[in-house]
């Protein structure tokens, strides 16, 4: 029995400018969930926005309409988590300075998560380098050159389960930059299947006397 | 080399004195990264990622067609920024048209261009009393 956490539904399903909708969760004496589009929150509050809801005190106001202990964020299943030994997330940019900023957060995420970090390390830059003429017609001898720069940071978590997995992962890509893409590699544990578990040569000896019989017969 | 291929590319020349130059117009192209940042922000240009002519074309269909429906209200350029399918156009406006008639254009943009890319487009404005001089070349 282990709690699956899923993750939140996305907010920008429609691009209407006025999506502020206050989604009746009642909860107990004095407190008003506000749900607001990811525009109308101030800066310092933007980091909650994965999460459904944002408290807001409202003094004297009780009301019972909706229970809200049936969380439908989380569920519980039968079958056993997946397992990951290494989690390697690799983003890439143009600027160092953005990929500097990311990585200071996702370290601070899998650190208040409790994920351990193996190692922060930065793959050497790309420059993808072309040159064109310069002129639309002639001079040939006058040429410009433009080039692509791409930085790297690469950060490599270790043990994970898949639960913690997803959620660390759908937290760091709602949050990602725009101009920088990441790419994810995971190396699953897997149990060995049954078939394989123990040698084959500490059972049935009679398959090899038959073998070594055909072997003698076929020469 | 020669006194008359010189670079001319984003280049304002220099004049009198009396021309007046935002940030973004006084700095050549080589200061990008340097002193200018990008104003097209999207992943097709990195290394092993594709879709860079169609962003393109989309940049510069939706950079003529503010330029267009604000007419004379642009204060600079326009910063594109795509978020995970969401497009943020970020535009500095003058303040020379009434607000209501600023509302009611950023919601006619917004909604054109969600129906036309089949993406949400938001459109994150601030408005501006005159263009932020920097110098005067």
């Amino acid at each position: 029995m282990v709690p699956v956490a899923h993750p939140a539904p996305e907010p920008w399903a429609a691009g209407c400018p006025g999506s502020r909708l206050a989604k009746g969760r009642w909860g107990g004496l004095g407190t008003f969930p506000v749900n607001y589009s990811s525009r109308d929150m101030p800066k310092q509050y933007r980091f909650l926005l994965n999460k459904d809801l944002l408290w807001v005190q409202f003094s004297g106001f009780h009301t019972d309409l909706h229970h809200h202990k049936d969380n439908s964020l989380i569920s519980i299943s039968d079958e056993p988590d997946t397992l990951y030994r290494k989690l390697s997330v690799l983003v890439k940019g143009h600027d160092k300075t953005v990929l500097d900023s990311y990585e200071y957060f996702a370290v601070l995420a899998a650190k208040e998560l409790g994920i351990s970090i193996e190692k922060i390390h930065e793959p050497p830059r790309k420059i993808e380098r072309f040159t064109l003429l310069k002129s639309i017609h002639i001079f040939k001898k006058h040429r410009v050159q433009y080039e692509m720069r791409t930085h790297y940071r690469c950060l490599e978590l270790k043990h994970l389960t898949g639960s913690t997995a997803d959620v660390y992962l759908e937290y760091i890509q709602r949050n990602l930059p725009e101009g920088v893409a990441m790419e994810i590699k995971k190396t699953k544990l897997e149990k060995l299947p049954e078939h394989i578990q123990k040698p084959i040569w500490d059972k049935l000896p009679s398959v090899e006397e038959t073998a070594t019989g055909a072997l003698e017969t076929g020469h | 080399m020669g006194v008359i291929l010189q670079n001319r590319a984003a280049r304002v020349r220099v004049g009198k004195g009396d021309k007046p130059v935002t940030y973004e117009q006084a700095h050549p192209p080589h200061y990008i990264a340097h002193r200018k940042g990008w104003l097209s922000l999207h992943t097709s240009n990195l290394d092993g990622e594709g879709g860079a002519a169609e962003r393109t074309v989309e940049d510069v269909f939706i950079r003529k067609f503010i330029y267009g429906t604000f007419h004379g209200c642009l204060a600079n350029e326009i910063v594109l920024k795509r978020r995970a399918n969401v497009l943020v156009v970020c535009a500095v406006f003058l303040q020379r048209l009434p607000p209501y008639k600023f509302y009611f254009l950023v919601g006619y943009t917004e909604t054109l261009l969600s129906f036309l890319y089949k993406c949400p487009v938001r459109l994150e404005v601030q408005t501006v009393p005159e263009k932020v001089i920097y110098k005067y070349l």
